[in-house]
């Protein structure tokens, strides 16, 4: 039999994540997302598929999520991101229970069940509790966004800061600062102030052991850590946690396929080209 | 004559009135900055300097708002509520609602005939029923704080924004102004969005007429107007609705003087 492949494309508010695989990863492309999602996603694919060394012919069937995933012209099918998150984990580690998602723009919460998304709680209304309240500091503070999270570790005397607005957080920086507190203190104020933020919605969902996290925030140790605090207990971070969504997208895409196969059904499929659309809709 | 004063250090502006006999001799505005018993003394001077008096005429100073206890040399603090609700029932005795849009935060109170501030909402948790939510959209418009109300006006095809929160609007009207969109139908858009919070708040504290707004956001017609649209109400305006709330503390300072003989 003709092997199969299959990509995921997860088009989030600040990254685009591409995954091509078999039975594994064999491919994986990590770029920002840019004003038009479908021109940057064609891109993104492209570079993808040259890792993998595979014509676009060959990929048996794209998933697209995130929340950019209806700007994907050359997907076969859209899904949502908690699905995806939620297929993507429990593949990477089975035992876990709840996932915290802290993104660019938004954060969610997703229990898993068998594999699957049985409840979630999401935050993209207001901008604590997502990456971007520690952009907007780390700007506020001239801090690199990379440096924040070992920043925190350094911390002797945590300040406290407001976890309810970023706007105001940003203010009570500029304060603190002028006040001569010191930096680490203040950085390490505001990944506690982001943490309480965050447990306080993932708690509405009876957080289970074990807690997967995953996202941009967490390749933020300074944020695992202070989570860790909240929880009272270790989190498992997946070894690239900005691909979950994407890799969870592929699967899905895969489970598609072998589905219809079992029942003999022919799948609709888009046609395989990589040019983008000139139509927005 | 006895000589009164009152002094409000607020999160962005800080006002002062002397007043003589119930009546006012002269105020002050000034940028609070960040070093706010400077601004205390700062904005007092001005407005002594304006009334041709100095600081020993004044027989009694109250100071209010978020930087009040950086008023070294007031003779006490009072509520920023209180003084608003003072400071309104002068200049406007019929009003029973009042709005008060700060830098930092909105204010909704309930008021009696006598001027007394009977219920009270603060919007402090977010920036986004503020008139920070004004400022942060201005610098993006490269448009002038006092210019984004008549701009707004001129609005023939108002932009929404998806988002009640400051810091995601300031990304959509980035957005919006790359794709073209006009400044004044954004401006359109964001009063819009800040009045729909400010509306909020008023409904749950019951809108009882007349109804004035005040504090430095009454300054911005753009917003006045969308507020008045959204309740179905006209709205009093004071000519100088900066300082409302340092008024009624000079109120209250004056009441004190004569109290005292």
């Amino acid at each position: 039999m003709k092997s199969q492949y299959f990509a995921g494309v997860d088009i989030g508010s600040t990254m685009t994540k591409v995954v091509i695989m078999n039975e594994v990863v064999l491919a994986s492309v990590i770029g920002p997302t840019g004003p038009e999602h479908r021109k940057l996603a064609n891109q993104v694919m492209e570079e993808a598929l040259t890792k993998a060394r595979l014509a676009f012919e060959e990929i048996t069937y794209v998933v697209a999520t995130g929340y950019g995933r209806i700007n994907v012209p050359f997907a076969d099918k859209q899904i949502t991101e908690i699905s995806c998150h939620a297929r993507g984990v429990a593949h990477l580690l089975p035992e876990v229970r709840t996932v915290i998602d802290v993104g660019g723009q938004d954060s969610k919460g997703i229990k898993l069940k068998d594999g699957r998304a049985v409840d979630f709680v999401m935050n993209d209304k207001c901008a604590a509790g997502t990456g971007r309240f520690l952009e907007v500091t780390a700007e506020e503070l001239g801090v690199s966004l990379d440096d924040m999270g070992r920043l925190s570790l350094e911390a002797e005397n945590k300040v406290e800061i407001s976890s309810t607005c970023t706007v105001f957080a940003a203010q009570e920086v500029v304060a603190k600062l002028s006040e001569g507190a010191a930096l680490a203190d203040i950085i390490a104020g505001l990944h506690e102030a982001i943490a309480i933020r965050i447990y306080g919605m993932v708690r509405r969902l009876k957080i289970e052991r074990e807690v997967a996290l995953t996202g941009g925030g967490a390749k933020n140790i300074g944020l695992v850590k202070a989570l860790e605090a909240k929880l009272g207990f270790p989190v498992l971070v997946p070894p690239e946690p900005l691909l979950t969504g994407a890799i969870g997208a592929a699967l899905l895409g895969k489970d598609i396929v072998k589905e219809a196969e079992k029942k003999g059904e022919t799948l609709v499929r888009s046609e395989r080209r990589l040019t983008e659309a000139s139509i927005f809709t | 004559m006895v000589y009164v004063a009152g002094i409000d250090i607020g999160s962005a502006f800080s006002k002062a009135v002397i007043l003589a006999k119930n009546r006012i001799i002269a105020y002050q505005v000034v940028p609070s900055g960040g070093n706010y018993k400077l601004t205390a003394k700062q904005v007092t001077g001005k407005t002594l300097a304006k009334a041709k008096l100095s600081l020993e005429d004044i027989a009694y100073t109250i100071a209010t708002g978020y930087g009040a206890a950086n008023v070294s040399f007031s003779s006490e603090t009072a509520s920023d509520i209180s003084c608003l609700a003072g400071g309104v029932h002068y200049l406007f005795p019929d009003a029973r609602t009042a709005i008060d849009i700060g830098g930092q935060f909105t204010r909704v109170l309930k008021l009696d005939e006598r001027g007394k501030a009977t219920a009270f909402l603060l919007s402090e948790k977010c920036a986004a029923g503020s008139g920070r939510f004004l400022q942060v959209i201005a610098r993006v418009l490269q448009v002038a704080l006092e210019d984004i109300g008549e701009l707004s006006l001129k609005s023939k095809n108002r932009v929404d924004f998806n988002t009640g929160c400051a810091v995601f609007a300031e990304s959509e009207a980035v957005s919006r102004v790359a794709e073209g969109a006009a400044k004044e139908d954004i401006l359109a858009g964001l009063h819009r969005t800040l009045a729909a919070k400010i509306q909020t708040m008023v409904a749950r504290l019951g809108v009882e007429p007349d109804c004035a707004v005040v504090g430095g956001g009454a300054k911005d017609v753009g917003l006045v107007k969308s507020i008045e649209a959204g309740l179905d109400c006209q709205l009093l305006v004071p000519e100088e609705p900066q300082i409302v709330a340092a008024l009624g503390a000079a109120l209250l300072a004056e009441e004190k003087v004569s109290k005292g003989g």
